[in-house]
């Protein structure tokens, strides 16, 4: 669990600063981006174990980086957090192959379980 | 009256004319041939009495007393003759001439009587003869020159009856029609603007009075399809509402379901951490959480307002002084985005009956999005002027930005249509157009992608005895 990399991207700037404080607590090394533009030019500089990402964001949205972390580093586990809940953005969302999927209002325990068992396994 | 009724009496007006003209005329050409039928006889008793004077000049100059004889012969002639023809001449010269037409013979055939009786012969009684001779002959000359000379006159009168009866009835005739049609016309004129202004969407009754004839029909059914469109249109934006309902749940879902899930995770993250918190961090935890409240409140605020009937404040205001207003308010907007601004006010407009704040919000509004669509050097055109007809005042509110696309044109006023990402509610159109609506205006878009965008919106003028509406 020592220095794990998760990066959280979100439009809403609570989101990424509560799962910061949860998440360092338990000894992760989280990184926040509010857009998916400088998220994807950080994840070329490095590696991250996992990244958890809004659905509906302006420009970038977690579709597309969904679909470019699988493509170029498929080892990296992707969280989808979403306002819908529907069954269409699910299925696409794991169409894309995407890890886990959160709708909000987002359970930190649940999440936290996720990412637990997404490390565990190889 | 019927339209039908009007050409009728005007069709039947101009025939009585002419009727009338006919018989008079004809009135006239019965007078001319009574008067040449006098002549003729006047002609041949002229013939008669010439014979008269030839028997007289032989007994004059023969002492032939045989001529008189000729003479009363002759004069008994001509008085069979008068008699016969008494009614004719009595038609066309009157009793009084035939009488001294008569008394001019009797005297004649007395006088050579005389002479003829008597066995002197005197001079005195000859002269009688050749007075009483000549006598006849005047008086006969003068009867018969002057009933030429009428005959003249009643047929160049004539001729100055037909002609100007003519004129007379080409003018009537012109002028009836003249009038019926030109009613008819200003009629159809006024049924062509309001069609075209129904074709507009502007569902306006015709005001003026409504004529009783075929076309004041017509008015009446444009008036009851007018109302009946207008209904329907109701009918169409009521059902179109219900539609906008489920995105408007779907945009009011996604608006909340961020904060709500921001406070969840606050509130989740506090109890996670909550050991290792300062006294500070903790005060900040709550603080943010109030301010997820806020938002929360701020989005319902923003419904209901939209939601809930606004009070109108309307009163007469000079719309030329609401837009320099508005202009004022969005002028660091404007300085920002480096958009040169020309304005053309037109100068005397009427006033208008406007809650000023809604009209403020509305331009301010079209004048935001102008800008919001401009980049750096594009020009922004406001415009002000009375429409034709003086009962509407047009506002232009004219961009060069980027333009809306075809496909999107027909939404722009629907609810929760933005082209603005996340940072529009979609619903400022919307809200602007009900406001331009409920002052009995119209509001209409035109744009072309590249190009520019134009916002029009018409206000009806304030008229000072229509009724305030509140």
């Amino acid at each position: 669990m020592n220095g794990q990399r998760i990066m959280v991207i979100d439009d809403e700037n609570i989101v990424g600063k509560m799962l910061k404080a949860v998440l360092e607590q338990d000894g992760y090394n989280v990184e926040t981006f509010l857009g998916g533009a400088p998220a994807l030019a950080r994840l070329q500089e490095e590696r991250f174990d996992v990244v958890i990402t809004d659905l509906k964001m302006k420009g970038i949205d977690g579709m597309e980086i969904l679909l470019k972390v699988k493509k170029e580093w498929p080892e990296t586990k992707v969280i989808m957090i979403t306002a819908f809940a529907g069954l269409d953005a699910a299925v696409e969302a794991l169409r894309g192959k995407v890890d886990d999927f959160f709708p909000k209002p987002v359970k930190i325990k649940d999440l936290k379980a996720c990412i637990e068992r997404l490390l565990s396994t190889p | 009256m019927k339209i039908v009724h009007k050409i009728n009496l005007a069709n039947i007006s101009v025939i009585i004319l002419i009727a009338l003209t006919g018989f008079f005329a004809f009135e006239n050409l019965n007078h001319v041939l009574t008067k040449l039928r006098f002549t003729e006889i006047a002609d041949d008793l002229n013939a008669s009495f010439l014979e008269m004077r030839l028997s007289e000049k032989n007994y004059f100059l023969y002492r032939d007393t045989s001529a008189l004889a000729e003479i009363s012969k002759k004069i008994g002639e001509s008085m069979m003759t008068l008699e016969s023809v008494k009614p004719d001449i009595i038609k066309a010269t009157g009793e009084k001439n035939f009488e001294g037409l008569k008394s001019c013979l009797t005297r004649y055939l007395t006088e050579v009587d005389a002479v003829r009786d008597s066995a002197a012969q005197t001079v005195e009684m000859q002269a009688g003869v050749r007075e009483a001779g000549q006598k006849l002959r005047e008086f006969s000359d003068q009867i018969t020159h002057l009933e030429r000379s009428r005959v003249n006159e009643i047929l160049s009168f004539s001729k100055r009856q037909l002609f100007s009866s003519l004129c007379f009835i080409l003018i009537a005739a012109i002028g009836l029609r003249y009038m019926t049609f030109f009613k008819i016309l200003k009629t159809l004129k006024q049924i062509k603007r309001v069609v075209v202004s129904i074709s507009e969407g502007n569902f306006r009754p015709v005001e003026t009075e409504i004529p009783d004839d075929e076309l004041g029909s017509v008015m009446t059914a444009i008036n009851a399809m007018s109302k009946e469109l207008e209904d329907r249109e109701e009918q169409i934006l009521q059902s179109k509402k219900l539609a906008s309902l489920g995105i408007l749940t779907a945009g009011v879902a996604h608006e909340l379901g961020n904060p709500l899930n921001n406070i969840s995770m606050i509130a989740q993250t506090y109890m996670e951490v909550y050991d290792s918190l300062s006294k500070e961090d903790r005060i900040d935890f709550m603080v943010k959480i109030e301010e997820e409240s806020h938002r929360i409140k701020h989005i319902v605020d923003n419904l209901l307002d939209f939601s809930r009937p606004k009070k109108s404040k309307s009163k007469i205001a000079d719309l030329n002084d609401v837009v320099l207003r508005s202009l004022k308010l969005v002028q660091n907007m404007i300085h920002v985005c480096n958009v040169e601004t020309s304005i053309n006010l037109q100068e005397g407009l009427p006033p208008v009956f406007i809650d000023e704040d809604q009209i403020l919000e509305v331009l301010i509004n079209l004048m935001t999005n102008s800008l919001q669509a401009s980049s750096r050097g594009d020009s922004l055109k406001i415009i002000t002027r009375l429409l034709e007809g003086d009962e509407y005042i047009e506002i232009t509110v004219e961009d060069t930005g980027k333009g809306i696309p075809h496909e999107l044109l027909a939404h722009v006023f629907d609810p929760f249509f933005t082209t603005k990402g996340n940072s529009g509610t979609g619903l400022g159109l919307f809200v602007s157009y009900g406001i331009i609506k409920n002052h009995q205006g119209v509001m209409k878009v035109d744009s072309t992608e590249g190009v520019g965008t134009c916002f029009t919106i018409e206000l009806p003028a304030y008229k000072a005895n229509t009724e305030e509406e509140a």
